[in-house]
């Protein structure tokens, strides 16, 4: 329970403090004529705890659903489609999500809705679960995921600038899976202790705090242009019809391409590998199942921070190359280990895939549409491409595993990731900026 | 969906009887009752054709029966099995089987597993909160194929072991 130790102990702390500039930050000493560069530290902790409390929220949305709704005397078919539905407006969302945060001003009141609109949903979900009220709050949920996705590095991007999103994306991703991998333990607990409804009662109760440290990021000090990835106001470039501007991009394309890859071999991993372990150790199942999924958790917040350091220091395609073998070894570890145990142990390799795209995801967008102002337009695009690959992934696994068993199914996911791994290698170009560009602004 | 089945329920007989009654009005012997149009949806349900059938109804104590989708099943020993998500009936109506969602965490990983119909015990379940409890482990059903629509449908009785299907699984811990 430590959010809510956290939570009763953060709004004395932002007042008493000055709008102190941070002083670790890329551009600490500049004056305050350039709020977006050197983010308050009001504002840093604010984004932090922001990513905290939203990947708690959204982790009460997750596969446990379905368990709700079976308790709820929902049959399969209702349950599969609404999730289904949600799954169709989660995917066919990223672009339009991406575009709503592009033409806000203010991705903190854009933020600010989504949020508010989630807790409503998770309400729904606790108080009505008969089918259209359901139904409508999982398209709400799916719809307002989609704008928070894009809005989260928007904000960190208009905070940081581009000198110094590197590091803050590590952030965000350490504090966003110790948010989810937290909210799992409190959920699990919580569903085990009274019901599963009360689940998502503690999810309506954490989008409180979860507004709260969106509102102690100053909205002052998120700079609208680079929230945008546009230049500043005098070098913008004339918008011409932003999609088939995109849709030219190549970096962004192939990227977007490998991220389908990826995500197509990634998304089957866990379901398949936790499905097998329930046939294989029934008592231990659900405990390792859980540090199947808590194990990845760890790794990314000790690694995140890392990841974004070196992505400055070596580049993008190295890491991005690491990841992506970290996803091929993982897909022929589970085909050929059999040893649950072990299992768990390969889940390392999960943190550091995860933890590598969650910071590289955003940044490489960032690299590829700098100047374009289509920065969250673009994040939709790659928004979609996951989707794309993610939903395909647990319907291909389950075929390739019905028809010829556990071990091709990993191995042939495996050759998917193979496939993303050859296009970085021998197509994708290293998108870090040169160091003159980044501080010419 | 509950609210919305009941009215589907309501307004399926109304339509579908109701018309067919009014233009047979004039020669039937229900038509001595010129009130019967008006009567409620489920009194018209009966009568279309065969004019004096009452409907059977029982009354059962709501202690003494109860739903069963949703409910979590117990095993032998007394550990969790996971829950009831449907019931297999064969061509008779006869009920063969229930489909229990078993094993995983926060949704993650269960499998859906078709037990005998006959190894369930429901004494138990009919108390609110209280649990279904089946004839076998955990151990004896985890290996089982899990159930598909549309697939031949393996289902896990109380005596016997899954060999005889060609899956490998531990001897029953007793």
């Amino acid at each position: 329970m430590i959010y809510l130790h956290e939570s009763q102990n953060a709004p004395p702390k932002y007042p008493a403090q000055p709008p102190a500039v941070e002083p670790g930050g890329p551009n600490g000493s500049e004056p305050l004529s350039e709020p977006a560069i050197g983010p308050s530290q009001a504002s840093a902790r604010g984004l932090d705890w922001f990513v905290f409390f939203l990947a708690d929220v959204q982790t009460g949305f997750g596969p446990f659903v379905a368990v709700y709704l079976t308790t709820q005397k929902w049959t399969q078919v209702e349950i599969g489609l609404v999730l289904s539905v949600s799954g169709l407006v989660a995917l066919l969302g990223q672009m339009p999500g991406g575009a709503i945060v592009d033409w806000a001003r203010s991705e903190r009141m854009v933020a600010t809705v989504a949020v508010a609109l989630i807790g409503v949903s998770a309400a729904a979900y606790a108080a009505w679960p008969i089918f259209p009220a359901i139904l409508l709050a999982a398209i709400l949920h799916a719809g307002s995921s989609c704008v928070l996705g894009p809005a989260i590095a928007a904000i960190s991007l208009g905070l940081v600038g581009r000198a110094g999103i590197g590091h803050r994306l590590g952030r965000n991703a350490r504090f966003a899976s110790l948010g989810s991998g937290i909210a799992a333990a409190a959920m699990g607990t919580v569903g085990y202790l009274w019901s599963s409804r009360a689940v998502f009662l503690v999810t309506v109760v954490l989008a409180l705090p979860t507004l709260l440290a969106l509102w102690h990021i100053r909205a002052a000090e998120i700079d609208p242009e680079y929230a945008h990835g546009s230049l500043h106001a005098k070098s913008r470039p004339p918008r011409s019809s932003s999609l088939a501007m995109l849709a030219r991009n190549r970096p962004l394309l192939l990227f977007s391409s490998v991220l389908l890859l990826f995500h197509l071999a990634n998304a089957a991993m866990l379901p398949l590998v936790g499905s097998f372990m329930t046939a294989k150790s029934s008592t231990w199942a659900p405990a390792l199942i859980g540090a199947c999924m808590v194990v990845p958790q760890i790794v990314v917040a000790a690694i995140s921070p890392w990841v974004g350091t070196r992505s400055h220091i070596w580049g993008r395609r190295p890491l991005l190359l690491i990841g992506i073998a970290a996803l091929v070894l993982r897909g022929l570890l589970f085909a050929f280990v059999h040893d649950p145990r072990l299992l768990v142990a390969v889940q390392i390799f999960d943190g550091v895939a995860a933890s590598i795209f969650s910071v590289l995801v955003p940044l490489i967008v960032a690299d590829v549409t700098f100047g374009t102002g289509h920065f969250n337009l673009a994040q939709g695009i790659v928004g979609t491409a996951v989707g794309i690959g993610a939903s395909v992934s647990t319907v291909l696994a389950g075929y390739l595993t019905d028809q010829f068993g556990r071990s091709t199914a990993f191995t042939s996911l495996a050759f998917i990731a193979i496939l993303a791994l050859a296009v970085v290698w021998f197509a994708m170009p290293e998108t870090r900026p040169p160091e003159a560009e980044v501080h010419e602004i | 969906m509950r609210i919305q089945t009941v009215w589907i329920a309501f307004a399926i007989p109304v339509v579908f009887l109701a018309v067919p009654r009014l233009v047979l009005a004039a020669d039937t012997p229900a038509a001595v009752q010129p009130i019967a149009p008006k009567a409620p949806a489920s009194s018209t349900q009966t009568k279309p054709k065969m004019p004096p059938m009452a409907p059977s109804v029982t009354v059962m104590d709501a202690a003494g029966a109860s739903g069963i989708l949703g409910r979590a099943v117990k095993g032998a020993d007394g550990k969790n099995m996971g829950r009831i998500v449907d019931v297999i009936v064969d061509t008779s109506g006869k009920v063969r089987a229930a489909v229990i969602d078993f094993g995983g965490f926060l949704g993650v990983g269960s499998r859906k597993i078709a037990v005998d119909w006959n190894a369930l015990h429901f004494s138990g379940a009919v108390k609110r909160g209280d649990d279904v409890r089946l004839e076998l482990t955990r151990d004896q059903i985890k290996a089982a194929p899990e159930y598909k629509e549309g697939k031949p449908l393996v289902v896990i009785g109380a005596s016997g072991d899954l060999r005889s299907l060609g899956i490998s699984t531990p001897a029953p811990a007793k």
